[in-house]
């Protein structure tokens, strides 16, 4: 099997609102950041994958033929990848099976999504089947909340417990240049802030932001000439599960389950609490990071809350998670599952800079779309194996 | 959003959804001072320093080369015709202006079709009264007479509009098929609802499917639901947002009725603001559907569900 490696991440300058670009030219900022950290141009990319959320979000639909322009792709392959909050990883994955594939050599997967231009919960209900709880769903907020309290009953993830997530990753947020939230808070303000759809309060909540992410892949062989350090993709999935399937109790993620089980088996994990350095998850609101510190087995089911309360997946704890912020520091929705990939592959390499996990060689990265149905992880490590 | 089945008994056709999204769209440095300038009757455009192809509207980045545009240009409002199709809505045409290197797509206006050839000189038409758009040039008008412009340096150019307004209403005819056909075909008449069992698990699902999604056989019988459930998960919608179908505090609810393995998604209500709020709805709560006095076959026949007694 060929070796894939990361040999270039880039990040825009994320932020509530950039009036300064347009969708396409945010875009291209994590692209010429990603070349630059390359040592790349365009002219040495083979093919080009684009991941951005549904086009309702920014009323431009395929926007990927927009990006052949901004990107200078033209007469490359460029194709586009959508799957919810999970679209980075499920472009990174698309851009993974061109390489193995053997159709190209390096390609350059660009994320992006620019919130600020429409409606963001009214976009996001039209997930729902129109005959089957469209006119009720609260985008993915509502069902999200509800799922949490039912949590809360049946594996003790308390509201002190989430906004412990939320105080962890706004303050990791405040050393991560990438991230345009900045404010530190406390368990307490978390718990008094106003409630959206309760238990969801608003600084449970990640920001709605305007962001783009762009991490180029390069096969064995061909990586270690373009950089001195690669961080090596050890295993990657994404896997499904049906939306209304009978006896779904939507308290722990099937798919994400069988996602790690497959990737921890790839690259060799029997121990996740053990093995691994660092972890970026994505928590589009505090109570699915506790979700998936269970699911990903970093502790067992139902010791979530206990995790978060020892201090263990701080920045100075045995397995930081989020040490970037994470959706809090900023949520392009897009980009975001990119910007995990992308976060794990700068700390096993040294290059997180005020955010490093100092010594990181192996890196866990988790991401899902849909709402429970469809959920990724990936492993990258400082070495090949 | 809305939802309304306007079909009748004999016919469960369609259901027509109408989608309406407001937008504020960024347009970009480049395409924002192209659309300033249009309200002072000038066309800029850019000319990239790599490979010095010009192009109207000013663009960021250059679609040749992929370099950053840079330099923005005065360009003369005249040029000519290299393409054009007639539709309902006008003529749509290519006009290559004067001193540039890709076409823009734009009308052409107070023009015979017939006199229309492929090279004809023609000149910008301008609105009245700018609105900030692409529409602030009416279109482009046969004009034989006009001479050919050269482009021009910028002078003090006007701040690019950063913002467009936008709207997208979009109108869907979503077909209900032989299962969401008969299930909100009684729904609608006869306040009755059908699940479908899955003849190798023996689940009832709800809505009805064709082919159970976990064994992935064909369902078979039909099977009448009470409107009575479980409350499987729900939270309290405080949060305002576009398209809302009731006023907050409500209980958003995934209820899975009696007999049956799936969730129904639909509200708690008949609860006061403070009722709603303090979650007296929980998992595992009773609750009976309240139908509604109008009858469009879809979920929102029932209006909510009401608690019970007997929650566990």
């Amino acid at each position: 099997m060929t070796n894939i490696a990361i040999v270039g991440t880039g990040q825009t300058a994320h932020a509530r609102r950039r009036l300064d670009v347009s969708q396409a030219g945010l875009a291209r900022e994590a692209v010429m950041e990603a070349l630059a950290d390359a040592g790349l141009t365009m002219a040495d990319i083979d093919s080009v994958v684009v991941a951005s959320g549904p086009a309702m979000f920014g009323a431009v639909n395929q926007p990927e033929k927009w990006l052949v322009d901004a990107l200078g792709a033209r007469f490359k392959p460029v194709v586009r990848v959508t799957s919810g909050g999970g679209t980075g990883l499920a472009g990174a994955l698309a851009a993974m099976n061109q390489i193995k594939g053997g159709v190209a050599k390096r390609v350059l997967v660009v994320a992006y999504d620019k919130l600020s231009e429409g409606a963001l919960q009214a976009s996001i209900s039209t997930l729902y089947d129109p005959f089957w709880g469209r006119e009720f769903a609260v985008g993915i907020m509502g069902f999200s909340a509800a799922y949490w309290r039912a949590r809360m009953d049946r594996l003790g993830h308390t509201e002190e417990a989430a906004a412990m997530v939320a105080v962890k990753n706004r303050a990791n947020s405040m050393l991560n240049p990438k991230a345009h939230v900045k404010k530190e808070v406390t368990v307490e303000e978390v718990l008094a802030s106003k409630p959206l759809c309760w238990p969801i309060k608003v600084l449970d909540v990640p920001p709605i932001s305007d962001g783009a992410c762009a991490v180029i892949l390069a096969a064995e062989g061909d990586a270690e000439a373009i950089t001195s350090t690669p961080a090596w993709i050890r295993g990657m999935a994404y896997y499904s599960e049906a939306d209304n399937a009978a006896h779904r109790s939507m308290l722990q993620s099937e798919p994400l389950k069988i996602a790690a089980a497959k990737v921890y088996r790839a690259s060799g994990v029997t121990n996740p609490r053990r093995q691994f350095d660092v972890a970026e998850v994505q928590e589009p609101y505090t109570c699915f990071e506790l979700s998936y510190y269970e699911g990903l087995g970093l502790c067992p089911e139902g010791g979530a809350a206990e995790l978060i309360a020892s201090g263990a997946t701080q920045m100075t704890g045995d397995i930081p998670v989020n040490p970037s912020g994470g959706c809090m520091g900023a949520n392009p929705i897009g980009a975001t599952a990119l910007i995990r990939l992308a976060e794990a592959a700068m700390q096993v390499t040294g290059k997180a800079g005020a955010h490093q996990i100092q010594g990181a060689e192996l890196g866990l990265v988790q991401a899902g779309g849909g709402w429970a149905n469809l959920r990724g992880v990936a492993v990258v490590g400082s070495t090949k194996d | 959003m809305t939802n309304n089945a306007t079909s009748t008994r004999e016919t469960m056709g369609s259901m027509t959804s109408r989608l309406s999204m407001p937008y504020t769209l960024t347009a970009g440095k480049a395409m924002g001072t192209f659309l300033a300038e249009l309200g002072a009757q000038r066309i800029i455009g850019s000319r990239c320093a790599a490979c010095a192809t010009v192009r109207v509207p000013a663009q960021d980045f250059c679609g040749d080369c992929g370099a950053e545009t840079g330099e923005l240009v005065a360009v003369p409002s005249t040029g000519e015709l290299t393409g054009w199709t007639v539709t309902e809505r006008g003529i749509l045409a290519f006009v290559l202006l004067d001193g540039t290197d890709v076409p823009l797509l734009h009308r052409i206006v107070d023009t015979d079709v017939s006199s229309l050839v492929l090279g004809a000189r023609v000149s910008a038409r301008w609105a009245a009264e700018p609105a900030g758009n692409v529409m602030d040039i009416t279109g482009f008008a046969i004009d034989a007479e006009s001479t050919v412009g050269a482009l021009a340096p910028t002078n003090e150019l006007l701040a690019p509009i950063e913002q467009l307004a936008y709207r997208m209403e979009l109108t869907y005819e979503h077909s209900y098929g032989h299962f969401y056909g008969s299930l909100f075909d009684s729904v609608k008449n006869d306040r009755r609802i059908r699940g479908i069992r899955c003849p190798s698990c023996r689940n009832v699902l709800l809505p009805p499917r064709g082919f159970c999604d976990v064994c992935f056989v064909p369902t078979k019988d039909w099977i009448d639901i009470p409107d009575t459930g479980t409350v499987q998960a729900c939270s309290v919608v405080h949060i305002e947002f576009v398209g809302q179908r009731m006023t907050p505090p409500y209980v958003y609810a995934e209820i899975v009725l009696d007999g049956t393995a799936t969730r129904l998604i639909h509200s708690v209500g008949g609860l006061s603001a403070e009722e709603a709020r303090s979650g007296i709805v929980k998992p595992g709560s009773r609750v009976k559907a309240v139908w509604s006095d109008r009858a469009t076959g879809s979920l929102a026949d029932i209006e909510y569900f009401q608690v019970i007694d007997g929650s566990a």
